[in-house]
């Protein structure tokens, strides 16, 4: 191979390039080691000194642990249809209150229509943050402690835990609207309400079904599960069964659990489909 | 007498913001068709958005049927442009509602919350509704969705929008911008008709110089804010024109 000495120009951008090349190799390098450092840190921390390695036993000990759970107790099944049912409605009503605790924190958290920007804006946002940071969990325990045990805290949950994604996107949806049907309504002598609700909600109501749809099939899950702190629905079933040490009943109980979620999510795609 | 008065007005949109207008005054009386014409960023649009104060003047007055408008308050303000229709460049139409409710929404002014919300018109306003359309030709497209219409047609829906408030003056924001040569010339001919027909005087931004002279009997010409020209339209001539639209020409 020929240098490029006999042009020093390019022969400087060489040199450049190279140094640059090496450089990003060496930094590469150094990530790789630091990553590896980490993972092995946390994969002692977290897995070899956390495990009750004793109670594990062996291999084969694993392996009968697990099979305990294969296999059905058919016998739970008609028990399980109003529990099913119960958790079919949580998701529903929870989603339904949660659309209406919406309305507000939709309102307020649109910078354009929001009533006073400095005070209702900011509100609004803690109400969306608050909602979705805090665990589903959290909140049955919380509503369970307020309410008492029952699909009540269920609902409550699970319509809490709505707001936030369900209040984002409409409240981008509202900021994203085309002004020109606002400046007609407003041109016509509507007041802020009857630009709301003549110019602003028809805009934004396919994207507000279309997420709400989304937030009750998530919402399924949710109150699946909501039972194991005492939320009702198919979640209680499941925790009474793993503490009577009825596997077959568990894997039951997630069947059925998987049969409802399929169902929603069917349902939510017939509905879409439709829409669209 | 004078239907609207305006008399030195200013507008800017913010306080550090260039001046829009400097200080415009003219007087439409009734029958008139006032033509406003001027090149692109002449002020024409905030000018007409002054009127019913979707823009709000920094100083200056509009006198309206007898009222003081720059001072009123937002309650007095809604009453006020329940008698000015307003027609747009863009036909500012609710496109996921039907051409019914479309036109009804003219009556929103008239209309309380709880009727809004239900959409529940009084019959006299769906006959009138039914009326403007069979009279701006869309009687057989009452029930269709605003955005499978045309944009002649839509315009003509915005028209009986306006139509439907029983204005006493009509704002035209550009109504034939956004339309071709020949539907614009029909729009604009079937707004003239209604106008006499309906003896409302219309103030009207226009781009299109012929159009505007073969529609209106006075026109005032902006240029950057300030008026260039004002009067009738059969003073108007080449020279002048060239002056309002010296801008355009550099």
């Amino acid at each position: 191979m020929t240098g490029l000495s006999a042009n020093p120009a390019l022969s400087r951008v060489a040199d450049r390039v190279q140094e640059d090349r090496r450089r990003s190799r060496y930094i590469s390098g150094a990530l790789t080691v630091a990553l590896t450092i980490m993972v092995a840190w946390s994969v002692d921390v977290t897995v070899i000194q956390d495990t009750d390695w004793e109670r594990i036993g062996s291999v084969a000990n694993v392996w009968e642990a697990t099979s305990h759970f294969i296999g059905l107790d058919l016998e739970l099944f008609p028990d399980l249809l109003v529990p099913a049912i119960e958790t079919l409605l949580i998701a529903c009503l929870g989603t339904a209150f949660g659309l209406i605790l919406c309305i507000p924190a939709a309102w307020f958290g649109a910078m354009n229509i929001t009533p006073y920007p400095p005070i209702t804006y900011p509100l609004a946002r803690l109400m969306m943050t608050l909602s979705r940071s805090i665990h589903e969990i959290v909140w049955a325990l919380f509503f369970v402690a307020v309410v008492g045990l029952g699909a009540m805290a269920g609902v409550l949950a699970i319509a809490v835990r709505s707001v936030g994604f369900i209040a984002k996107m409409t409240a981008e949806a509202i900021e994203d609207i085309d002004y020109g049907p606002v400046e007609a309504i407003r041109a016509v002598g509507g007041s802020n309400f009857q630009v709301i609700v003549y110019a602003i909600l028809p805009q934004v109501l396919p994207q507000i079904v279309s997420v709400v749809i989304f937030e009750w099939e998530i919402n399924i899950r949710r109150s699946a599960i909501l039972g194991l702190v005492g939320a009702g629905g198919l979640g209680l079933v499941f925790f009474r069964q793993m503490n009577t040490f009825n596997y077959h009943g568990v894997t039951s109980v997630i069947v059925a659990i998987l049969i409802i979620i399929l169902l929603g999510e069917a349902i939510s795609y017939f509905i879409r489909r439709r829409m669209i | 007498m004078a239907v609207l008065k305006v008399t030195d007005l200013h507008a800017r949109y913010s306080a550090k913001g260039p001046e829009i207008l400097k200080g415009i005054s003219f007087e439409v009386e009734e029958n008139d068709f006032f033509a406003i014409i001027g090149p692109s960023g002449a002020g024409k649009s905030t000018l007409i958005r002054c009127i019913n104060r979707l823009v709000e003047p920094t100083s200056g007055s509009i006198v309206f049927d007898g009222q003081e408008v720059t001072t009123l308050r937002r309650v007095e303000l809604r009453r006020l442009r329940r008698d000015i229709g307003m027609i747009f460049q863009e036909f500012n139409l609710v496109n996921r509602m039907s051409v019914m409710d479309n036109v009804l929404s003219g009556r929103l002014g008239y209309t309380s919350n709880l009727r809004t919300l239900f959409r529940a018109f009084p019959r006299e306003d769906i006959d009138h509704a039914l009326s403007l359309l069979d009279r701006v030709g869309l009687i057989d497209h009452v029930d269709k969705r605003a955005d499978q219409l045309s944009g002649g047609q839509r315009q003509r829906v915005g028209i009986a929008r306006a139509l439907m408030q029983d204005p006493k003056l009509m704002l035209l924001d550009e109504p034939t911008s956004a339309l071709d040569p020949k539907i614009s010339r029909e729009v604009m001919e079937l707004i003239k008709e209604m106008a006499q027909e309906l003896k409302v005087p219309c103030l009207c931004n226009i781009h299109d110089v012929k159009l505007a002279t073969e529609c209106c009997n006075k026109i005032i010409g902006l240029q950057d804010g300030v008026t260039m020209f004002s009067g009738l339209t059969g003073d108007m001539n080449e020279e002048k024109l060239g002056e309002i639209y010296a801008m355009e020409v550099l």
